[in-house]
């Protein structure tokens, strides 16, 4: 069967047993192309599928999910869901549905020919070895993604829509005297033809030589300027604050706090599913709710959760059209492409500018945003970064955080992560914890 | 799972295409997860994943493809696929001539469960969810408890030209609650999440409502916690999943994934002393029941026993085949991935910090004053320079050799092979503990473990 035959198969089924049911199935390929030494080390190709559902039995939902699509594995997948339902002890519902059309948001985006991409991979690595400093190229490569996403459910829903992403990467080491940094850069578009290899292997390069030589860091409180890859690492776990399942499940310390400020009036934020070439742009989310622009922060003031629909009903708000859940989990709630608004023109002064947190998912706590995070980074005095700074963490609150937040530059930059896509300009907060020599 | 007809097929037909080496990993797996909140069944997802991924060697170049349609048709697809992408299509090579003998290796059953999956209801399951959100509840600032089991059967394939066919059942259970306690403003976390390769007598192994005690207690402790100090300090580190530190500062460094394309500082240091005499450090994919542990590698190797720092002294890296075929180092069947959407690389399985001849206290008699690491949450390493970091989840100051009050919010960080140099004392008490450890091939079970240790300085990231 193919995944739309087993959308078809499993709504009928459904009917016929009396349940409410969505499905949700996923199709993806991927291309990814490894250079090292000037030859291509490792291709994989790949397709893989598989669909997700959810049943409403006697008020009460269950989920199950199956990449096997034979009629015996659909069946199960039904059965496990239908008692997965009527063992929850929490009322749920699927929202109404209606028809969502077909949508195509890639386009010709990754038509090249295969030798083209090769090629990609080749220059990157290529040119990543042109700076004596790089000691070893990891590797150099190009990855693509295609994916297809197709909706349906008893109450109506109906739709599906094609995205996809065209990257370049690398990974190596750079060196000089005894210092030595490990790089790895990710340059994700929508376009293969965007994509620039001799110029995206100057920045990765550029990126990783600028923090060699690096000096310890003094114990002590600095001003802190962030540079957009480490602020939207951090926005990355606000989202998870932001979530009104966490909400719901009492894992938010934003929870009553709508309307307050809880951030610096500089500072809007904003979730946009419809942005033309945004990496994680999206028609609909995984309920079906139409995308549309939601400000969640403005000018400071809180707005609102991301919402799905059972978690909007819940707290008793307008669902911002949020559901996510990739079809081996549970619904859930995930931003689009969320960023912080570019304004003003930021200029470094004074302090410590960080390009980089590391080790989030265990230094960055998303229930009581506490965070102590190792960061690379550079010492900024009189205006310029004076060289590198290394062996130091970060710590305070995001909270806190947002409300120190004194300045923005004006050039917006992109993180994809996971499903979602984190978007800042350089950030100045007035000032951080370091702990350091 | 798959016939061998089908596999020589497909292995057959890939050697013809000029390929060295072609190997068949195949997966079908059964997930289940359930999560209990406020006395109650929250979510519970069940799940089957099911897919095939071939990898093929042209000399150190490999080509891996993977697909989830198992049928013969499938298979030669995805096959061809690969021949296309790697320009090797229509490609006649001698090699795929004779036949294929399979040496078909059965398992012995070395980690099977006591209590299968199968042989009780979710109505048991849920019962003991409930017990473990009971005890969390000890306190009036305990807001919230979550408490979820994750289940895992999964059923491998591996067969390759050489002749292996391996087949393995490898069931995996984990109990995980999460305590939030909340005072005014002040909201904390605690967790306890043992997990290993066994069915449901998990819960005989640890009574869950001692697991959601032990996570409650974390939380209130945390709660009444301040603030780390930032600075360095000697830091005794705890046992169990203390053994994380060496996971990141030392494992990954020794994984050949790096150490073949000299992308870890400790390439090229066989035989040299890396370590202070008292660290001897050992990965270990036999450990009955063990979270990391298989019977076979995800290469279809039997997994062993290695040493990999003896007293200081680095003996061994972790090798894969690819590495193998980089490096000539002998392999250690720690080929290891996620599932059939990645190709095997190089990782660790339950490795840890063999027991020394401290005595705990004696690790605490002469610091004035320092950090207690009591319990950690993950960390991150940057193979290429050294530079680690990891989380402490509950943690005490140190002060003339005595544990005194609880401070939060510390993150240990460092370059590893400072660290291994740092490690002055190692106390007899080994423990491990289950985590996933995530790198290029995905996310893998893997234990870490050691006794308490004392290292002399470690930058601590606290408040300034």
């Amino acid at each position: 069967m193919t995944l739309e035959e087993a959308k078809r198969y499993l709504l009928r089924r459904a009917k016929e047993l009396g349940l409410e049911a969505e499905v949700l199935f996923r199709e993806e390929r991927e291309l990814s192309l490894r250079a090292r030494g000037g030859t291509l080390e490792e291709i994989k190709e790949a397709r893989q599928g598989g669909l997700g559902l959810r049943v409403v039995a006697e008020g009460r939902v269950g989920y199950a999910y199956t990449e096997e699509l034979s009629p015996e594995a659909l069946d199960w997948a039904l059965e496990e869901a239908r008692e997965n339902a009527l063992l929850s002890g929490k009322r749920g519902f699927l929202p109404p549905g209606k028809p969502l059309g077909s949508h195509d948001l890639l386009g010709e985006g990754l038509s090249a020919p295969l030798e083209a991409k090769k090629e990609a991979a080749l220059a990157l690595e290529r040119a990543l070895r042109e700076d004596p400093r790089v000691r070893s190229v990891l590797f150099g490569g190009y990855m693509e993604r295609e994916v297809r996403l197709g909706l349906g459910s008893t109450e109506g829903a109906e739709g599906a829509y094609r995205t996809g992403i065209a990257a370049l990467s690398g990974s190596f080491v750079m060196a000089q005297g005894d210092g030595r940094k490990q790089g790895w850069d990710l340059r994700p578009t929508k376009e293969f033809h965007a994509l620039d290899p001799g110029r995206t292997a100057l920045e990765f390069r550029e990126r990783t030589a600028r923090l060699l030589e690096a000096r310890p860091l003094k114990t002590g409180r600095y001003r802190a300027y962030l540079e957009p890859r480490a602020m939207a690492q951090l926005l990355a776990v606000l989202a998870q604050a932001l979530s009104g399942k966490n909400a719901l499940e009492g894992k938010s310390r934003l929870l009553g706090r709508l309307g307050e400020r809880i951030a610096s009036p500089l500072v809007t934020l904003v979730d946009d599913p419809t942005l033309p070439q945004g990496l994680a742009s999206r028609p609909f989310d995984a309920e079906g709710t139409p995308a549309r622009p939601v400000a969640v922060v403005a000018e400071g003031i809180f707005q609102t959760f991301l919402h799905n629909a059972e978690t909007a009903q819940a707290l008793g708000q307008a669902n911002t059209g949020h559901a996510y859940r990739n079809y081996a989990s549970p619904m859930g709630v995930a931003p689009s492409n969320l960023y912080l608004k570019p304004l003003g023109n930021l200029s470094l002064e004074e302090g410590v500018l960080i390009t980089e947190f590391m080790g989030l998912h265990a230094g960055a706590n998303p229930v009581s945003l506490d965070f102590s995070l190792q960061a690379l980074g550079l010492w900024v005095e009189e205006g310029e970064a004076r060289h590198a700074v290394e062996n130091f963490a970060v710590s305070g609150n995001l909270l806190d955080l947002l409300q120190a937040i004194e300045g923005l530059g004006k050039e917006l930059a992109w993180e994809p992560m996971g499903p979602s896509a984190f978007g800042s300009p350089l950030v100045a907060v007035a000032e951080l914890s370091f702990a350091g020599a | 799972m798959l016939p061998p007809e089908a596999v020589e097929t497909v292995l057959r037909r890939a050697l013809r295409g000029g390929a060295d080496f072609a190997e068949v990993y195949a997966e079908r797996s059964l997930r289940r997860r359930m999560k209990v909140r406020s006395g109650q069944l929250e979510e519970a997802l069940s799940g089957l994943d099911l897919g095939v991924g071939i990898r093929l060697f042209f000399g150190t170049q490999v080509v891996y493809a993977y697909t989830n349609d198992l049928s013969r048709q499938g298979l030669e697809e995805a096959l061809e696929t690969l021949l296309r992408a790697k320009g090797a299509l229509g490609q006649v090579d001698e090699k795929g001539q004779g036949g294929l003998d399979f040496r078909k290796a059965r398992p012995q059953g070395l980690h099977a469960p006591k209590v299968p999956l199968s042989a009780k209801d979710k109505r048991y399951r849920l019962e003991r969810l409930l017990e473990a959100e009971a005890g969390a509840r000890i306190a009036p600032e305990i807001r919230q408890v979550e408490a979820s089991l994750l289940e895992w059967e999964q059923e491998v394939l591996v067969a390759n030209t050489e002749g292996t066919w391996a087949e393995e059942k490898r069931v995996r259970t984990r109990l995980h609650v999460l305590a939030v306690a909340q005072e005014g403003a002040e909201v904390q976390t605690g967790v306890s999440a043992p997990g290993k390769s066994v069915g449901l007598e998990l819960f005989d192994l640890y009574p869950p409502k001692a697991i959601g005690e032990k996570a409650a207690r974390q939380a209130l402790t945390n709660l009444k916690a301040r603030p780390a100090p930032a600075g360095t300090f000697p830091v005794v580190v705890g046992n169990g999943f203390g053994g994380v530190l060496f996971h990141e500062a030392v494992g990954h460094l020794l994984e050949t994934t790096s150490v073949a394309k000299k992308a870890s500082v400790l390439a090229d240091k066989l035989g040299e002393v890396v370590a202070n005499p008292a660290v001897t450090y050992i990965d270990d994919g036999t450990l009955p029941h063990a979270w990391g542990s298989s019977e076979w590698d995800d290469e279809g190797r039997p997994t062993e026993r290695t040493v990999l720092i003896e007293k200081g002294i680095l003996k061994s890296y972790m090798v894969d085949r690819l590495g193998h075929l980089l490096t000539g180092y002998p392999l250690t069947g720690s080929g290891r991935r996620q599932d059939y959407t990645f190709a095997p690389t190089s990782r660790m399985r339950n490795t840890f910090l063999a027991p020394g001849e401290a005595e705990v206290e004696d690790l605490f008699a002469g610091i004035d004053f320092g950090l207690y690491a009591k319990e950690m949450g993950g960390g991150q390493v940057k193979p290429g320079s050294g530079e680690y970091n990891f989380a402490v989840q509950e943690a005490y100051i140190i002060r003339n050799g005595r544990i005194e009050e609880p401070v939060r919010g510390a993150m240990l960080v460092g370059k590893g092979p400072e660290t291994l140099m740092r490690v002055v004392a190692v106390a007899q008490d080994l423990e491990n503990a289950p985590g996933m450890c995530g790198s290029l091939s995905g996310a893998v079970p893997v234990e870490v473990g050691q006794p308490h240790v004392l290292v002399s300085e470690i930058v601590v990231g606290g408040r300034a």
